[in-house]
C-alpha cells in the first residue's frame, strides 16, 4: 500500500465518543428541565411537615391551584386573581369572584371532558347535590397569608363548586432553610 | 529513541470521555436538586355547606387558634429583588423570607408560645378519655375533631405546622376555620 492511501485511511476514522456524550447530555438536560408535567407547578417554597402523606402517584387529572406569596392565584401559569387588582378583603363578595369563576370553569371543563368524576350526595331534607369526587391540590408558598388559602378552601366547599376533597401541598424539605425530614415520606406513627 | 517515543505515547491518556462524564454527572445532580419531593395534607370539606336544613346534634370540637405575636419583616436579600417588583425571568414578584415572625397559640383555653408546648398539650388532650365523643356513623366512640382557626396575619407555614402537630398528637379529623379577614 502506498503512503498516500495510508494517510487517506487514517483521516476517515472518526471518534464518535464526544458526539454520543453530547447527545446523552442533551437528553438528560431536556428530560429534567423541560418536564411537561411540571408546567402547572409554580416555583414556590412549600412548608415542611413531618406527618403528611407522600404525593408519589398524583392523579393525572387533578387540578392544581397555585397561590403566590402576594396571594395571587395561578392556574396553568395564568394569574386569575390578583389582590392588588381585585382587593384583599373577602368579606366583600366581589373580591372572591375571580376565584369562584376559576373553580366553576375548572369544574365545568372537567365534567364536560369527563376528567372529573361526579357523585350524587343526599344532604338530607330531600336535597341532593353533585359533588366532585376527585381531589384538587392547593399549592401555596410557606409565606402566603392563610387568608388567601382559606378563601379558596371556602369557595371549594360551596355547593355549586363542591370540590370536597382538598389537598394542601407540603414538602418533605424546606428549601428556604434546608431543613429536611429525617425519614423521607414521613408516615403516621 | 524509538523505544522511548513508544513508551511516552502509551503514557498519554485521553481525558475527554472522563471530563464529559464528569460534566454529565454535575448537570444531573444540579437538575435533580430542583425536584424536591412534595407531599400533601388531605382535608375533607363539608359536603353540605350553605344548603343544610336538617338539625344535627352539635359535636364537641377542640379549638386551636393561631394569633400573630410578631408580624415579622420580609427579607428580600436571598432572592435579590425588592418589594412590589416583578422578576423579569419568571414574570412573578420576587420572593421574600419572613424574619422574626412569631405566633402564639390557644389550644382550648390555654395560651402557648412554643410549637413543642402545643404538641405536648395536644397529645395530653388526645390521650384524655374526656376527649372521646360519640361517633354518629358507628355509634361507638372516637377522638373529637379539632378546628384550626388562623387569625389575620398568620401564614400558610403557621397553619401547616399546627396541622402537623395535630396529626402527630393523633387527631384524625382536622378542620380549618377561616373568613377572619386579611392582615391589618
Amino acid at each position: 500500500m502506498s503512503e498516500v492511501s495510508k494517510l487517506v485511511q487514517q483521516n476517515v476514522e472518526m471518534d464518535m465518543t464526544p458526539m454520543i456524550d453530547c447527545v446523552f447530555l442533551l437528553m438528560i438536560f431536556f428530560v429534567l428541565v423541560i418536564d411537561l408535567s411540571q408546567k402547572s407547578l409554580e416555583d414556590l417554597i412549600l412548608p415542611r411537615a413531618v406527618f403528611q402523606e407522600p404525593d408519589d402517584e398524583p392523579p393525572e387529572n387533578r387540578p392544581i391551584i397555585n397561590v403566590l406569596q402576594n396571594g395571587s392565584v395561578v392556574y396553568n401559569q395564568k394569574v386569575f386573581y390578583d389582590p392588588d387588582e381585585h382587593g384583599r378583603d373577602f368579606r366583600n363578595p366581589n373580591t372572591a369572584k375571580p376565584i369562584k369563576e376559576l373553580l366553576l370553569a375548572i369544574r365545568t371543563q372537567g365534567v364536560n371532558e369527563k376528567k372529573l368524576k361526579l357523585v350524587e350526595e343526599d344532604i338530607g331534607g330531600g336535597k341532593k347535590i353533585l359533588l366532585i369526587d376527585d381531589p384538587i391540590l392547593i399549592r401555596a408558598d410557606k409565606w402566603t397569608e392563610w387568608n388567601y388559602v382559606g378563601e379558596i378552601m371556602k369557595q371549594c366547599s360551596m355547593p355549586d363548586i363542591a370540590f370536597w376533597k382538598v389537598e394542601l401541598a407540603l414538602s418533605e424539605q424546606d428549601k428556604e432553610t434546608g431543613e429536611k425530614n429525617a425519614k423521607l415520606g414521613g408516615q403516621k406513627q | 529513541m524509538s523505544a522511548i517515543d513508544d513508551a511516552q505515547e502509551e503514557a498519554k491518556a485521553d481525558m475527554t470521555p472522563m471530563i464529559d462524564v464528569v460534566f454529565l454527572m454535575i448537570i444531573f445532580f444540579i437538575c435533580i436538586d430542583f425536584k424536591v419531593l412534595e407531599s400533601k395534607l388531605p382535608a375533607y370539606l363539608p359536603k353540605d355547606k350553605g344548603s343544610q336544613n336538617t338539625v344535627v346534634e352539635p359535636q364537641e370540637q377542640l379549638s386551636v387558634r393561631i394569633y400573630v405575636d410578631n408580624a415579622g419583616t420580609p427579607d428580600y436579600s436571598k432572592g435579590g429583588g425588592s418589594p412590589g417588583v416583578v422578576n423579569p425571568n419568571t414574570g412573578r414578584p420576587y420572593r421574600f423570607a419572613l424574619k422574626d415572625h412569631r405566633i402564639k397559640w390557644e389550644v382550648g383555653p390555654k395560651p402557648l408560645y412554643k410549637l413543642e408546648d402545643v404538641k405536648v398539650e395536644l397529645t395530653r388532650i388526645a390521650r384524655d378519655p374526656a376527649s372521646q365523643v360519640k361517633d354518629a356513623k358507628t355509634g361507638g366512640k372516637k377522638l373529637m375533631s379539632c378546628v384550626i382557626e388562623a387569625y389575620p396575619g398568620t401564614y400558610y407555614d403557621d397553619v401547616a405546622k399546627t396541622a402537623d402537630a395535630c396529626n402527630e398528637a393523633g387527631f384524625a379529623e382536622i378542620n380549618f376555620g377561616g373568613g377572619l379577614g386579611p392582615k391589618k
